[in-house]
């Protein structure tokens, strides 16, 4: 019996002129790993910085384990790990001291001594954060995230800046992560990695959604909005990603050359 | 409990390990006193006067001491993590950027007593400065004048744009205080032009209000100076958090 996480309905969020998120709706459940998909400003980190209780919506239903997130912030987070695109620490705190307050915030903290080792950052553990590189700051990030031993993980461009091997250990362990029952929503810009970790699509357009369903789903949808001669080329999940999306104007070499 | 107690301590270890915090409120104000005592050494205020220069420059020194962290290292470490979005962070676990804030402030209040019970001790043993009010009045002033200039502190934060602005009105704020108050020199030694203007600085009268409570004047006795400063803290910070919430910081 599956066990429905998050729930959001209707979900809008304006900033000044720009309407961010326009009628947004899914759910995800316990187990499972929800992609957020779509271009730069789109309205994924907006709808996401919803869940997290962090924007409060114009209109719209949420509920994270039955809780309103942004009037039940601290209950909410007693289960909610989140990392988010970008953040800073900080200066001049250690990885480990970093890793001693965040314990503190719950009451069965994961043993981050473990977590350090497996996420490769036992070395650096005296280390000031801010000189971390991009990889080890990500990582360390991620390894945050976990340390409530959280319910509901949601990760905001989880393998920005990493190296391939490190990218290749994070989908192995967001694999395990999903199989010990926790339900996870990513924000994603690797169609490979949707491909790779996702049960379900949540696809959004400049703050609309477009789709919601299953990685199966996605393909069919995706296939009947692209002509029928080009359907065979679309073997990929990004190469159906690009024939969808809005055209953006690429660089053209007119003006450099 | 737990999480606030071990944010708390993460914040004291960071104040000392930065260096213009842990110096300026911990070190400069001894040296001041080392400097200024060289010069006057045991002289009194006038001649024939009981009153000695140091037994007034000391408590002006405290004053220093909580402009110190209140205009400079609590303004600065706020203003940095809103715009390092630092803040967001903690927002995104149990603890929330309320309770990281109230840690700062506890910890600027920590230090600012640290700095301030070094100071007198340093006082007592090389210039033999013995406080003629009682340690609850002189403990109730030192408590009102930081609670003015954190909340003046807090005010640059909300009102300054970015880490630059907060910058700039407290470093032109600080330093006008610093000298023309008498935290430094002595007011009685300023012209009537100067005077004038140290009128207007919140500061001056917290320097009169902790030098006369020293020297063993009732509370009472003080009334403007303790409206003052109320004043100050009720309207700066009653002002500062109207402007943060209206604006999006997180």
């Amino acid at each position: 019996m599956s066990q429905t996480v998050v729930l959001v309905e209707k979900l809008n969020l304006s900033y000044k002129s720009l309407h961010a998120v326009q009628d947004v709706s899914f759910s995800v459940e316990a187990g499972e790993i929800l992609a957020v998909i779509g271009q730069n400003g789109s309205g994924k980190t907006s709808t996401v910085e919803c869940i997290e209780g962090l924007r409060k919506p114009d209109s719209g239903w949420i509920r994270v384990f039955g809780k309103d997130p942004w009037r039940h912030r601290g209950e909410v987070y007693r289960e909610m790990g989140v990392q988010l695109q970008e953040a800073e620490y900080p200066l001049k705190i250690r990885v480990e001291e970093l890793c001693r307050v965040y314990a503190s915030f719950y009451e069965r903290p994961a043993d981050w001594n473990l977590l350090l080792t497996q996420m490769g950052l036992d070395h650096k553990r005296k280390t000031p954060v801010h000189k971390l590189s991009g990889g080890e700051r990500q990582r360390l990030t991620v390894l945050l995230a976990l340390m409530g031993l959280p319910k509901l993980l949601i990760l905001d461009e989880l393998t920005t800046g990493l190296d391939p091997e490190a990218r290749q250990n994070m989908w192995i362990s967001l694999g395990k992560i999903r199989e010990s029952g926790v339900a996870v929503i990513m924000v994603s810009h690797y169609l490979d990695e949707v491909e790779a970790l996702a049960d379900k699509i949540l696809y959004l357009e400049r703050g609309k959604q477009q789709f919601f369903g299953t990685v199966q789903g996605f393909r069919e949808y995706a296939k009947s909005r692209i002509p029928c001669e080009k359907r065979k080329e679309a073997i990929s999940l990004e190469k159906l990603y690009l024939m969808i999306a809005p055209k953006t104007t690429g660089l053209t070499m007119e003006g450099i050359v | 409990m737990k999480s606030f107690g071990a944010v708390c301590k993460m914040e004291l270890k960071l104040f000392m390990r930065d260096f213009f915090s842990f110096f300026f409120a911990l070190v400069f104000p001894v040296a001041m006193l080392l400097l200024f005592g060289s010069i006057f050494g045991n002289a009194p205020v006038s001649d024939g006067a009981e009153v000695r220069m140091m037994d007034i420059c000391v408590p002006a020194y405290c004053v220093m001491v909580t402009g110190v962290t209140g205009l400079m290292s609590l303004p600065l470490t706020l203003a940095g993590y809103k715009e390092r979005k630092i803040y967001k962070r903690f927002d995104a676990t149990p603890v929330g950027k309320r309770a990281v804030m109230l840690a700062q402030v506890l910890a600027n209040l920590l230090m600012t007593l640290a700095g301030i019970l070094i100071l007198l001790a340093a006082g007592r043993l090389i210039y033999r400065i013995e406080m003629k009010g009682g340690f609850l009045p002189v403990f109730l002033c030192i408590l009102l004048s930081t609670a003015a200039m954190f909340s003046m502190g807090f005010l640059f934060t909300a009102v300054g744009r970015d880490m630059k602005g907060t910058t700039l009105l407290c470093y032109f704020f600080y330093f006008i205080m610093l000298f023309l108050s008498g935290a430094t020199m002595p007011d009685m030694l300023f012209p009537d032009s100067v005077k004038k203007i140290s009128a207007f600085l919140p500061m001056t009268y917290a320097v009169d209000l902790m030098q006369g409570v020293s020297g063993g004047d009732s509370l009472g006795s003080h009334g403007t100076e303790l409206l003052v400063l109320g004043a100050v803290t009720v309207v700066c910070t009653v002002v500062g958090a109207g402007f943060y919430r209206r604006k999006d910081w997180a």
